[in-house]
C-alpha cells in the first residue's frame, strides 16, 4: 500500500517538473536572425499564403490567417481544409490585436514582412520569416521547406514537394514540344501579363511550357503594366492563361471577347485560352496550390486532345 | 499667363468664323494623327500607307486596317464627343457660377457622375444605356450641391472658395467610391476601369447611348446662350431684357449635368479640360458667351484627342491613363488663373 503511494506522489512529482519545465525547442535560421521555437507548436498564426498552405500540408490547422487578395476570407482552393480559421488581416495589414488574442505558439509571415512588422509580431510570438530570394523556380518550395520546419513536420512538407515536382515532370513528358505560353489578366483597356517567375508560371514552365511574356514585364516586378490594346499581339502565343479574381471563368472570357482586338488574337481564334481562377493562379503559393494549378494543367491538356 | 493671354488675343477681336476655321483645321489635322500614331507596331508610315489604300484589295494590309479601324477610329470618334461636351459643359458651368474656376472635374460633378455609375454596378447594371442616364443623375446631384455651396454666404463671390469647396465634395465622393470598392470586390475590376479616365477599350457602342441626351443639351445650349450672355450684364439687366435668371440657371445646371454625365459614363471621369478649354477660348474671342461656346466645340476635342495621342506614346507598350495628361496640361493653368494679380470674373 505504502509502495503504491509513493508509486503515484512519484508519477505526480515528474508530471509537475515536466510541466515546468521548457518544451523541447529547436532554433531555427530566419531573415531576422535565429528564433526558437517549441519543437511541435500547435498555436500557429500564418500571415501569408504559402504559410497557411504549407501547414495545411503539413496536418496542422492555423488559429489564423490573412484574407486572400481581393477577397474576405482565405483562397477558395484552401477554404474546405481551413475550416473554421480566424482571419486576422488583409494580405497588406495585419491586426495585431488579433494575432495576439489567439495567444500563438508561433508567427509563419511572408519572407517579405516588413521589419517594423516584426518587431512587433516578435513580441507576440516567434516569428519566421523565410530568407528565401523571391521571384526563383524554387523560392515557394524554400518557403514551405522553412515553415514545415518550424512546424516540426518537414518530412510532410518534403512528400508534397517531391510529389508536385513529379508530376509536373509527368505533364512535361506529355509535351510534344515546349508550347508557348501566357499568363494574363484582363481589364477592358488592356492585359496584365505575369512574370515567368510568378509561382504559377514556374509551374507552367516545370510542366513543359515556355513561358513568354512578350518582353512586357519589368525586372522585378510580378506583372506589366496595363498593356496597349495595339500590343496584344505579344501574348498571342500558343496557349493564353487568364485568370479572373472574381467573375466566373466564362463570363470573364466572354467579357474579355467584348474586345475585338482580344477577339481577333490567334489563341482566341483556336479557343486555346484557358481561364483560371485568380485567386489560385496569381495570388497564391504552396504545395497544394501547386497540386491544384497542375491539375487545372493536367485538365486543359485533357481538353485539348 | 497675362503675356500668353495677351499673345494669344492680339489686342483686338478677330472674326470669329476666321478663329472658328482655323481651330476646325488644327482640329483636322491632330485626328488625323490619331490615327497614325498609336503604341503598337502600326507606325506613322504604315498606318498612312493603309489609309491611302483603303479601297485597293491588292495591297489591303489586315493588321493596319484593324489598328485604325477598330482601335484608333473609336478612341477618336470618343475624344471629339467627350472633348466637345466636356469644353461646353466648363463654359457654361463657369458663366452660370460666374467664376472662372469652376470646373467639372474640380467642383465634384464629374465625381458624382463616377460615383453613380459605381453604385448602379454594384447593383448589377451593365448595359451602356442605363450607365449614362446613372452617371447624368449623379452629376446632377453634384451640380446641385456646387450650387448650394455657390449661394453660401461668401463662397460663391470667391472663386477660390467655391473650388474648395468642391475640393471637398470630390474628396468625398471618391473616398466613398473606394469604400464600395474595398466592400465589394466582385465589382472592383469594372469599377476600376470606369474611375480612371481613359478612351482606351472604351467601344463605338459605348457611344451610341449619348446622341439623344447630348442632342437635347446642344439644343439648350443654342437656346441660352443669349439669356446667359444677358446674365453676365447682371441680374437686374437680364430682367430686364425678359429673361428669367432663375429658370436659366436650371436649365444650365440640367445641359452641365447631360453633357458631363455622358462624357463620364464614355470616358470615365477626366479632370481639367473644363476648365482649360474655355480659358482658352476666352483668351481667343473674349468673354462673350455666345462666342466662347463655338470656339468650346474644337477647342475640346483638340485637348482630349491631342492629350490621348500622348498618353499612347510615353510608354509603350503600355498607356498612360487618359486623366492623368489632361491634368498635367490642366494644373499649370489653374495655378496660372490662381496666380493671377486680379482674378478675372465673370
Amino acid at each position: 500500500m505504502t509502495s503504491l503511494r509513493h508509486l503515484c506522489m512519484a508519477t505526480a512529482g515528474i508530471a509537475a517538473l515536466s510541466a515546468t519545465l521548457p518544451a523541447n525547442a529547436k532554433s531555427l535560421e530566419t531573415a531576422f536572425g535565429t528564433v526558437e521555437i517549441d519543437d511541435d507548436p500547435t498555436r500557429v498564426v500564418t500571415l501569408y499564403t504559402n504559410a497557411l498552405d504549407s501547414a495545411l500540408t503539413a496536418g496542422v490547422a492555423p488559429l489564423g490567417a490573412v484574407a486572400t487578395r481581393g477577397g474576405d476570407g482565405v483562397a477558395r482552393y484552401l477554404s474546405e481544409q481551413a475550416g473554421d480559421i480566424e482571419i486576422v488581416g488583409t494580405p497588406r495589414e495585419t491586426n495585431i490585436e488579433a494575432v495576439a488574442a489567439l495567444k500563438p505558439d508561433v508567427i509563419l509571415a511572408s519572407p517579405r514582412l516588413p521589419e517594423a512588422q516584426y518587431d512587433l509580431l516578435s513580441h507576440i510570438a516567434p516569428t519566421v520569416v523565410p530568407d528565401v530570394k523571391p521571384y526563383q523556380m524554387d523560392s515557394w518550395e524554400n518557403e514551405a521547406r522553412v515553415y514545415g520546419e518550424a512546424l516540426g513536420r518537414s518530412d510532410a512538407i518534403d512528400d508534397a514537394i517531391a510529389e508536385v515536382n513529379a508530376k509536373a515532370e509527368t505533364l512535361s513528358e506529355h509535351q510534344n514540344d515546349s508550347p508557348s505560353a501566357s499568363l494574363i489578366r484582363w481589364m477592358p483597356q488592356g492585359a496584365l501579363v505575369m512574370a515567368p517567375q510568378i509561382f504559377s508560371n514556374t509551374l507552367l514552365s516545370k510542366s513543359g511550357f515556355a513561358v513568354d511574356d512578350g518582353g512586357t514585364v519589368k525586372e522585378g516586378r510580378p506583372h506589366s503594366d496595363p498593356l496597349s490594346l495595339e500590343n496584344l499581339s505579344r501574348i498571342d502565343n500558343d496557349w493564353l492563361f487568364l485568370a479572373t479574381l472574381n467573375a466566373e471563368g466564362d463570363e470573364a472570357y466572354e467579357a474579355a471577347k467584348q474586345s475585338p482586338a482580344f477577339e481577333r488574337l490567334d489563341v482566341v481564334q483556336r479557343d486555346q485560352v484557358v481561364t483560371v481562377d485568380g485567386q489560385l493562379w496569381t495570388s497564391a503559393t504552396g504545395p497544394m496550390a501547386a497540386r491544384a494549378i497542375l491539375d487545372d494543367i493536367a485538365s486543359a491538356m485533357d481538353t485539348a486532345q | 499667363m497675362r503675356v500668353l493671354t495677351h499673345c494669344l488675343s492680339f489686342g483686338k477681336p478677330r472674326s470669329l468664323i476666321g478663329l472658328w476655321l482655323g481651330l476646325s483645321g488644327l482640329l483636322a489635322a491632330i485626328a488625323l494623327l490619331s490615327l497614325l500614331y498609336g503604341a503598337g507596331d502600326v507606325g506613322p508610315a504604315r498606318a498612312w500607307q493603309a489609309l491611302q489604300n483603303l479601297g485597293d484589295a491588292a495591297s489591303y494590309d489586315s493588321e493596319a486596317h484593324f489598328v485604325i479601324a477598330e482601335l484608333r477610329a473609336p478612341r477618336l470618334w470618343i475624344g471629339l464627343v467627350v472633348g466637345a461636351a466636356l469644353g461646353i459643359a466648363g463654359a457654361l458651368l463657369q458663366a452660370v457660377t460666374r467664376n472662372p474656376l469652376a470646373e467639372p472635374g474640380l467642383l465634384g460633378v464629374s465625381a458624382g457622375a463616377a460615383f453613380a455609375v459605381t453604385l448602379a454596378i454594384l447593383w448589377g447594371a451593365d448595359t451602356a444605356t442605363l450607365r449614362v442616364s446613372v452617371a447624368q443623375l449623379g452629376a446632377l446631384g453634384g451640380c446641385l450641391c456646387v450650387l448650394a455651396a455657390a449661394r453660401l454666404q461668401g463662397i460663391g463671390s470667391d472663386p477660390i472658395r467655391l473650388i474648395l469647396a468642391g475640393a471637398i465634395l470630390s474628396g468625398l465622393l471618391h473616398s466613398l467610391s473606394s469604400l464600395i470598392l474595398l466592400y465589394d470586390q466582385h465589382t472592383a475590376d469594372e469599377i476600376r476601369f470606369w474611375v480612371v479616365g481613359s478612351l482606351a477599350g472604351r467601344q463605338l457602342d459605348d457611344l451610341v447611348p449619348l446622341f439623344p441626351t447630348l442632342g437635347v443639351a446642344a439644343l439648350l445650349t443654342i437656346l441660352l446662350a443669349r439669356p446667359l450672355a444677358a446674365l453676365a450684364l447682371g441680374e437686374h439687366v437680364a430682367i430686364g431684357l425678359g429673361h428669367h435668371p432663375r429658370v436659366v440657371r436650371l436649365l444650365v445646371i440640367v445641359v452641365v449635368a447631360l453633357l458631363v454625365g455622358g462624357a463620364t459614363a464614355a470616358a470615365g471621369p477626366i479632370a481639367f479640360v473644363g476648365l482649360v478649354v474655355p480659358f482658352a477660348a476666352r483668351a481667343l474671342a473674349g468673354p462673350d458667351i455666345r462666342r466662347t461656346l463655338w470656339l468650346c466645340l474644337p477647342l475640346g476635342p483638340i485637348v482630349v484627342v491631342s492629350a490621348d495621342i500622348v498618353s499612347r506614346l510615353v510608354v509603350p507598350p503600355s498607356e498612360l491613363p487618359l486623366g492623368v495628361l489632361t491634368a498635367l496640361i490642366g494644373a499649370p493653368v489653374l495655378i496660372g488663373v490662381v496666380r493671377g494679380r486680379r482674378l478675372p470674373t465673370l
